[in-house]
């Protein structure tokens, strides 16, 4: 079988490759430079850099080596759209997603916001229906403006709760930099007090439930006004903001600028963008912006390539919660549990909802980790282990590629790894496998979604 | 005055009773002190709980604080305020002490690791850079130092990676890691930070830092007198730190929340201690560091002085924040001092109450911080290091 699949692996290069336009002037000319295995000569991505792109962006994983070979050798027409409607139906999109809407909505126990663990779930649970359900941002907006109730039965009053400043200008604040795209430092005082308003009978009081809070209005509620405006009358304003917000998760912040509105329906919304050229482009030339993997979805990589080693547990309330180490680092609800890992890579602290909390630079504290660490270094020799120890030298090295970059190797890298196994003797067998995984998970193309 | 250069944080988490460390209270009520007596130390007329043997040898090493006292009785929020010396709210998180002295002093620092270490674990309940961002981030350490070889991950590298190895392993590195955006573009200039992290981040991996964390470099009679505990080998992993220059360590000593059982806690908990932190002291004073070192060790509040002897504390005490007790030393501070008396039950100051801004302010004073300077922010707010205060409360009556 896995002879099979290496054998098709080079014809279904072959084939993608013989594709692209040639003139026979240009093949006279020059011997044809070897094709690049990110980008096709026309500055679009090749199938093996997409399927890792879409899986990162709508799964927020890498794809297992299984996954990537049925995209990339299976050759049909319509893979690229069936790909991404199998994705956006799969739990691994709600619960990726669900984790980038928590960090903008704060979604924590402790400190400075406090919604403490009970609320958290509950909230969290709100927010992974509405990116499952393809729910529309306005009618969800609208569910956590107008929102009354318990913060254990009625999610969206969590909304309320979520700010350290439960005051109707935190609540303006967070309002517009949620429905508006406006940070607090970037919103005029009119408009502050003008939205403000909206909130001045807003309460929120305790019950004897520990933890337990209840959000009323005393007096006549303004709210349902306040969602006339901003999800009727000035819908552009937040249509823009919204689809700025996942332009700037896809594009980066860079490219979040030119946002035109258009629908509010969630998965539409980010299938419309997935689906666009300008998502298939490439990375060398085609000008697609390349972007760090997000810190959870590097942990989640490391385990599944080489066994969890992640104990996250959860100091409040007494006694501690430990999450079972299967569970995704991705799916972690609370903002409040974290790692060194996570807090190294950047993963946000949901204390502000600002976009600019996740990390996403490359520093020399991450990359000396990810030489020396030994928790990694352990699931890079598990992995190492598992891919075919009785298989050939060749079956080893694709193996590897596949599993953590999507694609086989090139002749150039192939025929340098097997000139380090020949100079190596009977070392090399061994040696170069477990060397080139180290150096496959510290190069861009494993640490960047390119 | 002269700066201190260095401080050594020993936080002793959850709270630490007041009555079974530095201010024995031996003729209360059973109720109070548990039946429990103090010790004369070498200082004339300076006790200690009777727990505490080796550091009552050493007293004319360290002062004692007997009246520090606020009104916060949850952990998130004391913490907050010991550390920051601020309370918690309004839209930014403050910068911890560590993360603001360590910062002040990376200019005149040339270590390979953050100016800024922190032994095992971060105290996860807040942010201890705040709105200092990333930049001033601790190496938290991980690892067990009380072990056979204490790994800091990602600085000491995995069992079995020898220099030659590594040194293969970046070579094959930079033929493998072969894709290049094209010239000029945004993903250029973000594989050239790649490139140059890694450039640094190799500098560091081959130089000296992996030797600091290496406690068998140190005589197995010097591991022995700190306590072969968590506690005793973390201490003398804070005095290399210290000896490579590090401004800023905290040692985060969990354990001290002792709401149940408090005695047998106390006891366990205060006898490793009394030994791992007599032997730092009295290592940094033979070395010549002690008085550019500031030492202390306290946590968040003290516990209440009325002993819980029924179920379900079965002997406990609870949160108080109203009086508790702080031992500093070094770096500027007097040694065989005692600041402030309490009341015969350890329950409020009688004398000189000590707020947490006189006693942060009194730190950063020794390091030669101005408490009322500026403090750098991403914001561009004008904020001074502590809330301004009068400096009447800091703790100038044992200044060297």
């Amino acid at each position: 079988m896995e002879m099979n699949a290496t054998r098709r692996a080079f014809i279904g290069g072959a084939v993608a490759f013989a594709a692209w336009p040639a003139t026979a002037a240009e093949q006279c000319a020059s011997p044809s430079p070897a094709p690049s295995p990110w980008e096709t000569p026309d500055g679009m991505a090749t199938d093996s850099v997409m399927v890792r792109r879409i899986y990162l962006d709508l799964a927020g994983r890498i794809p297992s080596k299984d996954e990537a070979k049925a995209y990339v050798l299976g050759g049909r027409p319509s893979r690229r759209k069936e790909l991404v409607e199998r994705l956006l139906a799969s739990d691994d999109f709600a619960d990726y997603w669900a984790m980038r809407f928590c960090d903008v909505l704060r979604v924590k126990s402790e400190f400075p916001i406090n919604l403490w663990p009970n609320a958290v779930y509950v909230y969290h649970g709100r927010i992974r229906r509405f990116v499952k359900g393809n729910e529309s941002w306005a009618s969800f907006g609208r569910a956590l403006l107008t929102s009354q109730g318990s913060d254990f039965r009625d999610a969206e009053v969590n909304f309320f709760r979520a700010t350290d400043r439960r005051t109707p200008e935190g609540w303006a604040e967070a309002t517009a930099q949620t429905f508006l795209g406006i940070a607090p430092a970037e919103l005029s005082p009119e408009r502050r007090a003008e939205l403000a308003a909206y909130f001045g009978n807003v309460r929120i009081k305790n019950t004897r439930e520990w933890k337990e809070e209840i959000v009323y209005v005393d007096g006549p509620d303004r709210r349902g006004e306040l969602c006339e405006r901003l999800f009727s009358g000035a819908r552009d304003e937040v249509a823009s903001a919204f689809r700025r917000r996942l332009r700037g998760w896809l594009f980066g912040a860079d490219s979040a600028a030119c946002a035109d509105g258009g629908t509010l329906k969630v998965k539409d919304a980010i299938r419309e963008i997935v689906l666009s050229d300008e998502y298939a482009r490439g990375s060398v030339t085609g000008g697609f912006p390349a972007r760090r993997l997000d810190a959870e979805v590097l942990d989640d990589a490391f385990c599944s390539l080489g066994g969890a080693e992640r104990k996250y547990f959860s100091p409040a309330p007494e006694p501690f919660s430990f999450l079972p180490p299967s569970r995704r680092t991705v799916c972690i609800e609370d903002g409040s549990i974290s790692s060194s890992f996570l807090t190294l890579f950047g993963r946000p602290t949901r204390d502000t909802g600002l976009e600019s909390e996740r990390g996403s630079d490359v520093t020399a504290k991450q990359r000396l980790y990810l030489f020396n660490s030994g928790s990694l270094a352990r699931q890079i020799d598990n992995m190492v282990k598992t891919s075919g120890k009785k298989a050939g030298f060749r079956e080893r090295i694709d193996d590897i590629y596949w599993r953590l970059i999507s694609r086989a190797p090139t002749a150039r890298e192939f025929g340098f790894l097997d000139g380090e196994r020949k100079r190596r003797g009977k070392r090399g067998w061994s040696e170069v496998p477990r060397e080139l995984a180290w150096s496959l998970v510290n190069s861009k193309e494993f640490l960047l979604r390119i | 005055m002269k700066q201190a250069k260095s401080v050594v944080e020993i936080w002793l988490w959850g709270g630490p009773s007041q009555l079974e460390t530095f201010d024995p209270k031996p003729n209360a009520p059973r109720d109070f002190n548990g039946g429990l007596k103090a010790i004369p130390t070498n200082v004339p007329g300076m006790e200690v709980h009777e727990w505490w043997p080796e550091l009552a040898k050493c007293a004319d090493l360290y002062s004692i604080i007997r009246t520090m006292t606020h009104r916060h009785n949850g952990h998130e929020s004391a913490t907050y305020l010991m550390q920051t010396g601020r309370l918690p709210g309004g839209g930014e998180i403050c910068p911890a002490i560590g993360a603001v002295i360590s910062q002040a002093k990376r200019g005149s620092y040339g270590g390979e690791f953050p100016p800024y270490v922190i032994l095992t674990s971060a105290k996860g309940r807040f942010s201890e850079v705040g709105f200092l961002g990333a930049d001033a981030a601790p190496l938290v350490t991980g690892g067990q130092p009380n072990s056979a070889r204490f790994v800091v991950d990602g600085i000491v590298p995995p069992a079995g990676v020898t220099p030659e190895i590594a040194k293969r392993r970046f070579e094959m590195l930079a033929e493998i890691d072969a894709w290049r955006p094209s010239e000029g573009s945004p993903n250029a200039s973000l594989a050239a930070a790649f490139d140059a992290a890694g450039a640094e981040a190799r500098r560091i991996a081959e130089g000296d830092a992996a030797k600091v964390f290496d406690l068998s470099l140190e005589s197995a009679e010097t591991r022995d007198r700190y306590g072969r505990t968590t506690v005793g080998q973390s201490l003398l992993v804070a005095r290399r730190l210290v000896e490579y220059g590090v401004p800023y360590v905290t040692f985060n000593h969990p354990g001290w929340d002792s709401h149940k059982r408090h005695f047998e806690t106390m006891k366990r908990r205060s006898a490793e201690t009394d030994v791992a932190v007599a032997a730092f002291l009295s290592d940094l004073k033979s070395r010549g560091l002690l008085e550019s070192t500031v030492v202390w060790m306290g946590g968040e509040f003290g516990r209440t002085p009325k002993v819980g002897w029924e179920p379900p504390w079965n002997g406990g005490r609870n949160h108080f924040a109203s009086c508790f007790s702080m031992l500093v030393a070094g770096g500027g501070f007097k040694g065989g001092c005692v600041v402030g008396q309490s009341d015969e039950t350890a329950s409020k100051p009688v004398s000189r109450p000590v707020s947490p801004q006189d006693f942060l302010g009194s730190v950063y004073e020794l390091c030669g911080i101005d408490p009322d300077g500026p403090l750098p922010n991403r914001q561009g707010k004008k904020m001074t290091v502590l809330p301004p205060q009068s400096e009447a409360g800091r703790l100038r009556e044992i200044y060297a």
